[in-house]
Formats: C-alpha cells, sequence, structure tokens
C-alpha cells in the first residue's frame, strides 16, 4: 500500500500574513478603535510629559543665558568702579575660555606672556575645584577640615604643615565626601602661593589703576552730575561711543562690536526706565493714572503705570502730561515706553520662568523621578488594558482561529497574527498619542512661558520624543498581546466544529 | 465487523477493483473528565472507510458523532486507540505535520459554514492554498477554477456577509476543495439551509463524489443525503450501531414510515 507523505507545513509569507491581519483590523475598526484609544492616550501621556521635561530644559537654560545677557550692564558697571577680590578674579579666570576677552584682558593686565597665562589659568582652574569642593561640604565638615578659613585663606591655612596634616586625617575619616586631588597635586598648588599673590595683586593694581582712570574721564565729562554712581549710570549708554573708546584706553578689553552696543542699549534702558519710574512723583500724571484705574491718586505705583503704558495711545497721554508738570520729555516717545513697557514685561517673563523651571534638568531626558514612576504606572494601566481588549478580541473570534488551524494554519501564524495586529494598532494609536501629547505640551509650555520662548524650545529633541514614544508604544502593545495570542494560538481546532 | 463491511462495497463507476482504505480506526475510546465525572464519549470505534466512498453518519445528539469526527478529522486526540488517515498514524505527526495533513489531506465543510468574515469569497478559498505554499498567482487562477466549479465564478469578490447561506455553504464547499483534499469531512451541511438550497449542496457533493472520486464522510440528518450515499453508519452511545448499504436502508427507511 503506498504511503504518502506528510511534510512540514510553511510558513505564510509576511505579505499575506500583513494582509489578513489588516482585513481583520478593518473589518472590526470599531473595537480596534477602542484599543487604539486606549493606546492613544497613554501615549499621548507620555508624549505630553517627555515634551514639557525637555522643553522646561531647553527654556532653562535659554533663561539663565538670557538672564546672564540682561546682567551685562551690571557687570560692567562693578567692573568699571571696582577691581574686584582676588577670589573673583581666580573664578572669573578659571571659568573663562581661553582667549575670550576677559582672558586677553587679565592677560594684559598681569602682562603675562602666552604660555604664563595658560599656566595661571590651569592654576585658577585648579583652585577653582578647591572652593567648590569646600562650598559643597556643610558647616560641620567644612570647620573640621579647614576651621574658618574662606576663599584664598583656605589655601594659607592648608600650606601649615601641622594643618595640613589634620585635613588629611579629616577627610579619611569622612568616608562620604570625595576629595579628587592627589596630596602631590595639593602640595604643588599650595607652593605656588607666591606667584599667585604676585600675579593677582599685579592684576589688582592694574585693574584699579584702571578703575581710576574711569572715574578721572568720568568727572572731566560729566561736571555737574551729584555723585561718581551717577555719573556713570550717564556715561554707559554712551558705551558704543567715545566713552566706549574711553574704556579700551585704559586696558579693558571691550568688544566694540558685539559686547559694546548691547550695553550701551541695556544702559540707555535702564536709564530711561530710572526716568519713568521717577516721573509718577509729579501730581498731574498721577492724577492721570488714577483716573484711568479708578484709583485715588496716592494709590498710585509704578506697576500701574508700567501697565497702562502698554497702550500707545495712553503714552501718548502720559507725554503730554509729563511736559505739562515740567519734566524733561528729551528722547522720549510714545513708542519707546511702550517698548519699555514690553522689556519689563519681558524681563517679568524671564523672572518666572527661572523660577517655574528651578526643578527641570534631573534625570533620564529632564524627567524627574517621581514623573519616570507616574509614567511607569500609565503604561503599565495601558498595557493591562491592551491585554483585557486582545483577550476579548481572542475570545470572540473563536471559531475564526479554530477555522483557520482547520484550513492549515500554524501555531505561530495564529500568534503572529495577533501580535502584528497589537502592533499594528500600537504604530497608528502612538503616532496619534505622540502628536497629541506633543502639541498638548507645546501649548501648555508656551502659555506657561509665553510666545517669546518659541526660539528656545528644542524642536528636534520633542521629534526625537515622539519616536521614542511611538516605538514605545508599538513595544507595549506588543508585549500586551504576547499573551493573549498565545492563549489563541493552542485553542483546539476542533472549537471550529462547535455550532453557537 | 468493520472489515466485513469495507469488503462489501464499491458501486460507484471510478471505484476501480483496487480498494484502498482511506481512514481506519481501531479501538477508538475518548474519556472527557467534566468536573471530576468521567464522561464516555467514545466507546471502542473501529471503522474502514473506502477511498472513493460516500458514507453518511447519523446519530442523536451526545451520540459521540462530534468526538467521531474530530478524531477521524485529525482535529483531537483519542484516549485509547488510533487513527490512520491514508496509513498514516495521527497521533505519531508533529504539529506541524498535522497542519500539513488538515490543509492537504482533508477538507472540512461546517453546519455553520465559518468562512473568515473579512475575507472575499476567493480570499476565503485561496488562505488554505498560501497555508500550503502555493504562490498567489497560481492560487487565484486555481481558486476562481474552483468557485467556477461550485457557481459562484461571477462573486468571487462578495463577502460572506453579502451572500445568502447557500451561496456561503458552496464557498465553504470551495474552500474545502482548495488543496485538492482525498477525504471531505461535512458535518451537517444542509442543517442551516431550506430545501433547495441543500438540495443544491448536496447536488455539488454527490458531482464531487462521482466526477473527481473525493471520499465524503457526512454527518446528516437529511433524507435526501441518505438516498444518494453508498453507506449509512448510525452511531449510539459512543458505539457503532450499525452499518447498511444504501439499499438496505431503503426497505428499513419504507417499512419504518410504512408503520
Amino acid at each position: 500500500m503506498k504511503v504518502i507523505n506528510i511534510d512540514n507545513q510553511p510558513w505564510l509569507s509576511m505579505p499575506r500574513t500583513m494582509k489578513i491581519t489588516t482585513d481583520g483590523i478593518r473589518y472590526r475598526l470599531f473595537r480596534a478603535s477602542v484599543t487604539v484609544a486606549v493606546i492613544t492616550v497613554a501615549v499621548a501621556f507620555l508624549m505630553n510629559i517627555l515634551a514639557e521635561s525637555l522643553i522646561k530644559r531647553a527654556i532653562a537654560a535659554n533663561t539663565r543665558e538670557r538672564i546672564l545677557k540682561a546682567q551685562l550692564n551690571s557687570i560692567w558697571a562693578s567692573k568699571l568702579t571696582s577691581p574686584g577680590s582676588p577670589e573673583s578674579i581666580i573664578i572669573e579666570t578659571a571659568t573663562t575660555e581661553k582667549g575670550s576677552d576677559l582672558y586677553k584682558e587679565t592677560q594684559a593686565f598681569a602682562k603675562f606672556d602666552d604660555a604664563a597665562m595658560e599656566d595661571f589659568q590651569e592654576l585658577t582652574k585648579d583652585i577653582n575645584y578647591i572652593f567648590n569642593f569646600f562650598e559643597s561640604l556643610d558647616y560641620a565638615k567644612r570647620r573640621d577640615l579647614v576651621h574658618t578659613s574662606e576663599g584664598v585663606d583656605i589655601l594659607r591655612y592648608l600650606s601649615d604643615p601641622e594643618n595640613n596634616k589634620t585635613f588629611y586625617i579629616g577627610l579619611s575619616r569622612y568616608k562620604s565626601i570625595h576629595f579628587d586631588m592627589e596630596k602631590e597635586e595639593l602640595d604643588a598648588i599650595l607652593a605656588k602661593i607666591p606667584q599667585l599673590d604676585a600675579s593677582i595683586n599685579a592684576i589688582l593694581a592694574a585693574r584699579r589703576e584702571a578703575n581710576a582712570k574711569i572715574t578721572e574721564i568720568l568727572r572731566r565729562d560729566y561736571p555737574n552730575a551729584n555723585n561718581d554712581a551717577e555719573r556713570l549710570a550717564m556715561a554707559l549708554p554712551n558705551a558704543d561711543k567715545e566713552f566706549g573708546d574711553s574704556i579700551r584706553s585704559v586696558g579693558f578689553v571691550f568688544d566694540k562690536e558685539t559686547v559694546a552696543p548691547e550695553l550701551a542699549r541695556q544702559a540707555q534702558r535702564l536709564q530711561d526706565t530710572t526716568r519713568m519710574k521717577n516721573s509718577i512723583k509729579d501730581r498731574p500724571v498721577r492724577q492721570l493714572i488714577a483716573q484711568e484705574a479708578n484709583i485715588l491718586p496716592a494709590d498710585v505705583n509704578d506697576v500701574l503705570m508700567w501697565n497702562f503704558l502698554n497702550d500707545k495711545d495712553f503714552a501718548e497721554k502720559y507725554l503730554v502730561k509729563m511736559a505739562d508738570s515740567g519734566q524733561n520729555i528729551e528722547g522720549l516717545s510714545a513708542e519707546l515706553l511702550v517698548d519699555l513697557a514690553k522689556g519689563r514685561k519681558e524681563a517679568e517673563a524671564l523672572e518666572r520662568a527661572e523660577r517655574l523651571t528651578m526643578d527641570a534638568g534631573r534625570g533620564f531626558m529632564g524627567l524627574g523621578e517621581r514623573l519616570a514612576w507616574l509614567l511607569f504606572v500609565s503604561l503599565l494601566v495601558c498595557g493591562i488594558g491592551i491585554t483585557n481588549a486582545m483577550m476579548m478580541s481572542v475570545t470572540e473570534r473563536f471559531t475564526e482561529i479554530a477555522t483557520l488551524k482547520c484550513l492549515g494554519a500554524l501555531d505561530g501564524f495564529i500568534m503572529i497574527m495577533f501580535v502584528l495586529e497589537s502592533c499594528f494598532m500600537g504604530v497608528v494609536g502612538g503616532t496619534i498619542g505622540a502628536i497629541i501629547g506633543a502639541l498638548i505640551g507645546l501649548g501648555r509650555m508656551l502659555s506657561a512661558f509665553g510666545v517669546n520662548f518659541i526660539s528656545a524650545i528644542p524642536f528636534l529633541d520633542v521629534l526625537g520624543g515622539m519616536l521614542i514614544s511611538v516605538i514605545l508604544g508599538t513595544l507595549l502593545a506588543a508585549v500586551a498581546a504576547v499573551l493573549p495570542s498565545w492563549k489563541a494560538a493552542r485553542l483546539a481546532p476542533m472549537e471550529a466544529m462547535r455550532v453557537e | 465487523m468493520a472489515e466485513n463491511i469495507a469488503t462489501e462495497q464499491g458501486q460507484s463507476p471510478d471505484k476501480n477493483a483496487e480498494k484502498r482504505i482511506i481512514i481506519r480506526t481501531v479501538g477508538l475510546k475518548k474519556t472527557y473528565m467534566m468536573k471530576d465525572v468521567l464522561t464516555q464519549a467514545l466507546r471502542g470505534v473501529d471503522v474502514a472507510i473506502d477511498q472513493g466512498e460516500f458514507i453518511s453518519v447519523m446519530g442523536p445528539s451526545g451520540s459521540g458523532k462530534s468526538t467521531f469526527f474530530n478524531m477521524i478529522g485529525a482535529l483531537d486526540s483519542p484516549t485509547v486507540g488510533r487513527v490512520f488517515i491514508d496509513e498514516v498514524d495521527v497521533a505519531q505527526l508533529t504539529a506541524e505535520e498535522l497542519a500539513y495533513l488538515r490543509c492537504h489531506k482533508i477538507g472540512y465543510i461546517f453546519q455553520s459554514y465559518n468562512l473568515i468574515k473579512y475575507m472575499t469569497a476567493l480570499e476565503n478559498v485561496t488562505t488554505p492554498m498560501a497555508f500550503g505554499g502555493v504562490l498567489p498567482d497560481e492560487a487565484r487562477e486555481r481558486g476562481m477554477e474552483i468557485l467556477d466549479l461550485v457557481g459562484l465564478k461571477d462573486r468571487w469578490h462578495h463577502r460572506p456577509i453579502e451572500m445568502s447561506g447557500g451561496q456561503q455553504q458552496r464557498v465553504a464547499i470551495a474552500r474545502s476543495l482548495a488543496n485538492n483534499p482525498s477525504v471531505l469531512l461535512c458535518d451537517e451541511p444542509t442543517a442551516n439551509l431550506d430545501v433547495n438550497t441543500g438540495q443544491e449542496i448536496i447536488d455539488i457533493l454527490v458531482r464531487l463524489n462521482t466526477e473527481k472520486g473525493v471520499t465524503i464522510i457526512c454527518a446528516t440528518h437529511d433524507h435526501r443525503m441518505m438516498n444518494i450515499c453508498d453507506r449509512l453508519m448510525w452511531i449510539r452511545d459512543g458505539q457503532i450501531d450499525r452499518i447498511a448499504n444504501r439499499d438496505d436502508v431503503h426497505i428499513e427507511l419504507a417499512s419504518i414510515d410504512g408503520e
């Protein structure tokens, strides 16, 4: 008798598997869309948090930068009037980049050649590390290690052999603190103290001399002013003109192209702002604001004034009143007033952004520990939701699965069919969710910080976050489908014989 | 008893002198455990079915008829005993080989058609071919041929929901023929259909049996089916009650009707 061959059943081709799966999804579109909605919500939540963290972190960096830029006026005002301290010189030199204006200026003041300046910067970097190390300690430990010394005095304290010994004994006692500097290195630094003192004294002396010259120039140019501070305030708006030349002439490195116009602008604004702040002293002006705000003239303050100055018509009226009350309105215009009010708003926005972004930037992609936990839980819930949906899908398709098995489907095919179905829904839900989440995050962040931060938003990072979200959503859907599809694959084909 | 009957048969035009046993069971027993109660669905069934035979299986519900069908269809494994399909012991096969067997050797026709709802008629027919590794173009061509055979060539792009019960059952027959099986297992194929469409299905089955020589095993309560089959088999209480040729049964039916 002829014995027939029984072969192994081949695997179904991928295109056909895909087609069967997608046709199935299309047929059960409503159920599929509910599952997709679950994934969408979870991924949207994930993406929203991710987007907000990323944006927050970027805005935090941007705010720090902008605030630093906006402080140009105060930086130069103090630089032109005071030589600073040894510590400030060390920190400045250590944190500036090689070849920057400050670097060149310090080199000129200290009369260093290139090699000496490089050595000096290396030394300041090491010392700055020591400063930071002691800053990070709590009071008790610090007192134990270096007693009450501060700043450069720490180095002097440590150069005493007796103190040096107790410092190392103390260091060995505290296991939790790490001083990443070998004893030889520290000794080398301590040996350079006289040299350091000489350098710093030279710089301080040069700066003092330059400051004296500036004061002299100011007194010559503004003989009518009450004091030196007022003279400086009047001179700084001219930093892009002749006063800038004066600054350069006494030895400061003051870039004509980039720093000078910005400094002049900031100084001018500061001057105008001060002028406006003082303008509400006069009665006609106060009355105008009081009328507008419907309050008593005595209650008028500058916050109110700035609020009303946002309106150009009001600014024009305001200028007239200022002139009426005998104030000098030379150089002021309605546009400028509006601009100043806007600038104040921007400064406020910066301040608020700095406050709001205090907690940003920690952990993976700017996520904090608490948020990461929240995300994990939301994904878990979503995973259970998908598993449930897939279980239902398997249960209501018992006959179909069994029939397919009667027709010669392998267990693996049934499993792949369900995992693939889940993956499809994961991709669709993930994509929709990522877009929704990113948009909500973007909207929320923009409404919290203001539209002028739009340039700070890291769109590329957010796009990367979206990609991660989609992949995570798909992966989640695939993993959640494993159990139901395994159940489906194990189904006995004789279920097909059953009549409902 | 089974051997006797197997040798008595052979009247179909295609069935030549050399008779081949296509399905053979030896001492088939099946017990189910349902909540600590042992249920004996089959209590020792020995039967041999020749190639090219048209055999009707009858029995009241709960007689073990469905279990018997699952066994000879390689859908379930017996507790005791063996099933040989084309002299291959089903119990020896791996999962992949079982899938191959179901795909190529047996065609299943169900009472409730069991078409895949989201596939067109043609896709339903070509799916078993795809499982068997037939290339798409060839499958489409062969699928159309088979649909033509059951008279549904024009409706190849219709989904089951757009077809009548009779048409659906015809698609199901076409699907079962996809890989040229040696055996067609029909589980009450006309039970859900009205008289006329039921007759159409029976005609198709008869044609397949006579023209193509396909073995047909058919569970049924339909009298017309009994009229055209070669043999009749009764199952009662998990055992074969009786196996008889059609001619003998006619007399019996007449006598029952006469009572």
